[in-house]
């Protein structure tokens, strides 16, 4: 458990918490030796001469005392250490996050990446903080308290030490018994989230055929998945937690009967004989609570190896010694690549000279915005290679590489924040006059006119509260502060109306002035501007040349572009 | 799977469920749990017999030591049967505590299926633009976490709780008929620790706490953005700076909380260390030492003392180790609450059935907030059989005026009708029945492509399916998918944004409603689909009712009826060729457009009257 904590987080932990773990078992041991100081004071006690127990009394105050300062120490380092591994986990967690491929996030990542940095890593933190100290005292301390037995009566003693194999024994098997439950619900519950936010997502969708909560035969079962997993685990956990009683209090029976026999045999003292039933009786609470600090221990090892199989994911690998390409081609040598087992490209090379203009258009589904995210490295190829000025991308550093690129995506995400904030997002460093000529140069100024607290407007989750041009304007804005030597553009006008749609391409002209461009469209309009287009379907190029070219070539870009003005026509 | 397993069998065996608004939410949970009252009763007497039971082993020791300290001869009958009775009460202890466990965890499962359907229930009725001021993550934590953190109330508050106070109170009662003065002095390390739950009250702390609560949503909220941002986190590159806003809530969450664990180390340790075995012996050695050796107590009436005095302490363990769960679990229903609480738009008692379908709206006003009008008294008609094309520059209201119409907002004055109807005595099931709409945000389900297509239309045989695909222009690759119309999507394929839209469409194509309302900038994705679906609505010809917020020249030149909205107003309408020759706002609209247009593409674009309708 510890070394799973020690290795998720690395190294740097592991002194404090080894002495964390040293001062928690000294602190056990010393509260079992204390209790052996019961025998003298309860020998005396019982004996002719009770006020001879007063010095063996004062010395078990004075352990008390040392127990108490050790407990608090430890209590303290125990938080401590917990708490600098919580802020480690988030940085690690966090850099480790921005860097993996785009491709490993999907639909379910989002919950449980957030499950993950809520619940997990305060799990984490409560191993070292809540649960390492109750589990080790209650392990440590009735070990020394059947030492302390044995020392006093080996025959009582060793009946005891009985119990310790037994308990680990059990310990183990309830923990391998309840790790499979626990996945298990840990992945209904996952279901069940993803079915909520599907559920409130779709329900304009779902009242529209009807279906209410409990008409919803996904959500209902995901729900009822839950309730019987849970159920299952109650059959997991019972079965350990019994037997773990039952050895317990065998033991403590066993303790009962012969030190009864032994007791009215004359075999041991009565005062030595109540006090190892006291202090057996003593034991016995702390080990029932194993099966309780256990399966909260074990919670906490589920979450942490979530963490860990996050935190093992490698990221793109970064080149050792990147390249600074000197120029903004682009070129697209015959790469293959697959997504998942679809065949997305399969032997494309494509070619875009320093600053010109490349269209890229197709049915949807034919990749054409993958061909995008290649460029900026959110995946690598299968084979073949996209190169930047000569240069591989997967040679550069990846800060350079996006250093160099300027995205406008179909989906514009923003950040819950101001629309400045989401602009300066460009170029962090940039001054205020930039950010505003940025802002008027994608004609933003006028949503933020409109708008009553204009630059401080808060967006909402996803930029919520603007419509779809306000969106795209901001996202525009962004990446004309970023002024970077090539722009990627993907469908950016496809749900405009046209006055948006207008605004949205004056700025856009002043993004592609002088840079190299690639763009993804399907509104006809938009692709007679570029200086060549490429036809792409099936994971091939099917045509290529200039919008001129192709028209007369009658093939498929014909097609395309003979149903669109028709659609035009026949309204 | 068939598409008609989608729907759960018990919409046939139950009665829809009750819309009662009038009953608050605490009505509402109380009368989930009320069926459970017995069994919880049962938890509960099940787990006292068994921790009274417990009792038994330490009495017995408390016995063996009375009989052996006693003068005179033995006797060892007494002695066996004491050590017997012990026995047997640990097995009464086993079995009564095992079966409490179980059933309470049984009954636990049970209440958590209710609150969570109760809740999903209440989502699917509140209204429409209610979730829009919500996170749906958030949202789905109330339904997943919060109901989880119930919990320890229903599973194991009951019998522990119960446990806590009945078993130290008949120890109390028990050590008082031994010797009142010893108890007394055993309660001492109590007494200290109560002394300290003043100091956890404090408001500072109670400000700490808020805090911390505060700063743990605000990282769930910064990682559910950080990771649906992250091609943005990613596109403008830079690990060290676009996420330092999850950084930053992460540093802030680290120091809140460690100031307040900081904040209560010295109590809390003080606390812990008063109610340690320890400690507890040490006052009660203590005590018993003075006493025996001032002759005031037998030496063997120490021993129940030490055995049971650790046992007072319970109840305030357990208060204190069951505060956090409680507070959470407090502020868990605090949240269920606030969910159940909203009310949903209400249904009619009396459904009545709409004739025919006209829609019209009467002095229509509606705001989100208060004080802030988004529609201000609209009054239009829609007519079967025409088309009426919505226009007007962003911000004017138009995607609100048409949510009105499938209700996703009730208007806060005047009324939307359909076929003479309030839309708020019509059944929902019959408003949705008749009113279809491919609005802004398509979310599909993960669940196969067929089941996403026949959505509204549960029912619908997989050759109408095929049908509307066809024409949605999906078809071709729905069939290239790896399980064809079976396929999951999430699962087996992940679908582009087109993709996604084609599907809504061929939705609204197989709910075939006689009033549909669309907004033409994501209905007409591409060339293809916008040719395919303007040949779909019109083959129905004859009597659709169709509003369409519309973009394109074209279609506005096409519409029967143009209605201009400005700031939440009418200020225009009648037909495109009438509307252009007037030359007010519309003229000086389309004149604009037009240039617009021309910018982006300068052959032009289609004049209204130039060509053959």
């Amino acid at each position: 458990m510890i070394g799973l904590l020690l290795r998720v987080l690395g190294n740097e932990y592991a002194k404090p918490m080894r002495r964390t773990v040293a001062l928690m078992t000294v602190t056990a041991i010393v509260e079992g030796l204390l209790y052996a100081l019961l025998v003298p004071v309860l020998h005396k006690l019982f004996g002719a001469n009770p006020a001879d127990a007063w010095p063996y009394l004062l010395g078990f105050a004075g352990a008390v005392a040392v127990y108490a300062v050790l407990r608090y120490l430890s209590d303290v380092s125990g938080m401590r250490v917990g708490t600098s591994m919580l802020r480690g986990m988030y940085y690690k967690l966090g850099d480790h996050l921005a860097r993996l491929p785009l491709g490993w996030y999907d639909a379910t990542r989002v919950g449980d990446v957030s499950t993950m940095a809520s619940k997990g890593l305060l799990a984490a933190l409560g191993v070292a903080a809540h649960l390492l100290s109750p589990f080790i005292s209650a392990m440590v301390t009735p070990l020394t308290i059947v030492a302390v037995m044995i020392a006093y009566d080996w025959r009582l003693g060793l009946a005891a030490l009985a119990a310790a194999p037994l308990v680990a024994v059990i310990q183990k098997w309830t923990a391998r018994s309840s790790a499979a439950v626990d996945a298990e619900r840990h992945e209904r519950d996952n279901e069940a989230a993803g079915r909520v936010i599907e559920f409130i997502q779709a329900q304009p969708v779902l009242r529209a055929g009807g279906r209410t909560g409990e008409r919803f035969g996904l959500l209902d079962d995901a729900l009822r998945d839950v309730e019987r997993t849970s159920r299952r685990g109650v059959g997991a956990v019972l079965p350990g937690a019994v037997s773990l009683t039952v050895t317990v209090q065998t033991v403590f029976t066993l303790l009962l009967v012969l030190g009864t026999y032994l007791g009215l045999g004359g075999d041991i003292g009565v005062a030595e004989l109540l006090s190892i039933l006291v202090l057996a009786a003593r034991c016995a609470d702390p080990l029932l609570s194993l099966s309780d600090i256990g399966g909260k221990l074990r919670g906490a090892r589920v979450e942490l190896e979530r963490l860990d199989t996050v935190l093992r994911t490698a990221p793109l690998p970064e080149p050792a010694e990147p390249v600074r390409p000197d120029s903004h081609g682009v070129e697209f040598d015959s790469i293959t690549f697959k997504h998942g087992d679809r065949v997305v490209f399969d032997d494309v090379s494509l070619t875009v000279p320093v600053g010109q203009r490349l269209a890229v258009v197709g049915p949807s589904g034919a990749g054409k915005s993958t061909l995008l995210q290649l460029l900026a490295r959110f995946y690598d190829v299968d084979a073949g290679a996209v190169r930047i000025g000569g240069v591989d991308v997967r040679s550069m550093d990846t800060e350079d590489l996006m250093s160099r690129i300027a995205i406008v995506f179909q989906d514009v995400y923003l950040f819950d924040g101001t629309i400045e904030q989401n602009v300066r997002l460009g170029r962090p460093d940039a001054t205020d006059a930039e950010v505003r000529a940025a802002a008027s140069a994608a004609r933003l100024d006028e949503v933020i006119d409109r708008l009553p607290e204009g630059w401080s407007a808060d967006v909402g989750e996803g930029g919520a509260r603007l419509s779809g041009g306000e969106r795209q304007r901001v996202s525009i804005a962004r990446a004309l502060l970023k002024d970077a030597p090539i722009v990627l553009l993907d469908e950016v006008t496809s749900s405009l109306d046209p006055v948006n749609e207008a605004a949205v391409h004056e700025g856009i002209e002043r993004l592609m002035a002088g840079r190299t461009v690639v763009t993804v469209a399907h509104r006809m309009r938009t692709v007679r501007r570029a200086d060549r287009v490429v036809f792409l379907d099936g994971g091939k190029i099917v045509e290529e040349g200039s919008h001129d070219e192709l028209l007369l070539q009658g093939g498929r870009y014909a097609d395309f572009w003979n149903i669109s003005t028709a659609s035009t026509a026949s309204g | 799977m068939n598409v008609t397993d989608l729907v759960d069998a018990r919409e046939q065996a139950t009665p829809p469920p009750e819309v009662d608004s009038a009953a608050t939410s605490g009505a509402r949970v109380g009368s989930l749990l009320r069926p459970f009252a017995g069994k919880f009763a049962v938890v509960v007497a099940l787990q006292v017999i068994g921790a009274l039971a417990g009792l038994a082993p330490l009495l017995a020791v408390v016995e063996i030591g009375r009989g052996l300290l006693a003068s005179g001869p033995v006797d060892r009958d007494h002695i066996w049967t004491v050590v017997i009775i012990g026995a047997v009460g640990l097995l009464v202890r086993l079995v009564f505590t095992s079966a409490s466990f179980g059933l309470g965890h049984y009954v636990d499962g049970a209440v958590q299926l209710g609150f969570r359907r109760m809740l999903a229930a209440q989502l699917g009725r509140v209204p429409i633009g209610w979730f829009s001021r919500r996170r749906s993550g958030e949202l789905a934590k109330v339904v997943g976490d919060d109901v989880s953190a119930v919990h320890p109330f229903i599973a194991h508050a009951p019998g522990e709780l119960v446990a806590a106070f009945v078993v130290p109170l008949a120890s109390l009662i028990y050590l008082l008929s031994i010797d009142w003065r010893l108890t007394l002095i055993t309660l001492i390390p109590v007494l200290l620790a109560m002394l300290m739950v003043p100091f956890f009250m404090l408001p500072a702390r109670t400000q700490e706490q808020k805090d911390f609560d505060a700063a743990m949503g605000r990282i769930a909220s910064s990682v559910v953005e950080f990771v649906q941002g992250i091609s943005v986190v990613k596109a403008f590159g830079g690990a060290e700076r676009a996420h330092q806003k999850f950084l930053r809530a992460a540093d802030d969450f680290v120091d809140i909380f460690s100031k307040w664990v900081r904040g209560m180390s010295v109590v809390a340790a003080a606390m812990q260390l008063w109610l340690s075995p320890p400690f507890v012996l040490l006052v009660v050695l203590i005590g018993g030492t003075s006493l025996i050796t001032g002759g005031d107590l037998p030496a063997a009436d120490l021993l129940p003392f030490l055995l049971l005095g650790l046992g007072l302490t319970a109840p305030i363990a357990a208060l204190g180790h069951g505060f956090d769960d409680m507070q959470t679990a407090g502020r868990a229903v605090g949240r269920i609450k606030e969910v159940l609480d909203v009310e949903p738009l209400p249904e009619p008692e009396n459904p009545v059935v709409a004739r025919g379908h006209r829609v019209e709206l009467r002095d229509v006003r509606f705001g989100y907030e208060d004080d802030q009008e988004v529609l201000r008294g609209i009054d239009l008609t829609l007519e079967p059989g025409t088309v009426t094309a919505l226009v007007g520059p962003s911000g004017s209201g138009k995607s609100t005026l048409v949510q009105l119409l499938p209700r996703f907002f009730d208007p806060t004055h005047g009324c939307v009708m359909l076929g003479g109807v309030d839309l708020r005595e019509l059944g929902s099931r019959e408003l949705y029945g008749t009113v279809s709409f491919v609005f802004q945000d398509v979310r599909l389900l993960r669940a196969s492509v067929a089941e996403n297509i026949a959505l509204a239309v549960p029912k619908a045989d997989h050759d109408d399916i095929v049908r509307v695909a066809r024409l949605a222009n999906i078809h071709d690759r729905t069939l290239e998918l790896p399980r064809g119309y079976d396929s999951i999507i999430g699962e087996d394929v992940k679908l582009s944004g087109g993709e996604a839209q084609r599907i809504s469409i061929a939705r609204a194509l197989l709910a075939d409603a006689p009033v549909l309302v669309l907004d033409e900038a994501t209905a007409f994705i591409d060339p293809q689909t916008e040719h395919a679906v303007r040949q779909a609505l019109t083959a129905r010809g004859t009597d659709r009712t169709v509003l369409v917020i519309a973009h394109r020249l074209e279609t506005i030149a096409h519409a029967d009826t143009v209605v201009m909205l400005e700031d939440g107003a009418i200020v225009e309408r009648g037909s495109p060729e009438d509307l252009l020759a007037r030359g007010g706002k519309f003229a000086a609209f389309w004149q604009a457009q037009q240039s617009a247009v021309a910018q982006v593409e300068p052959s032009g674009a289609a004049v209204p009257g130039e060509e053959t309708r």
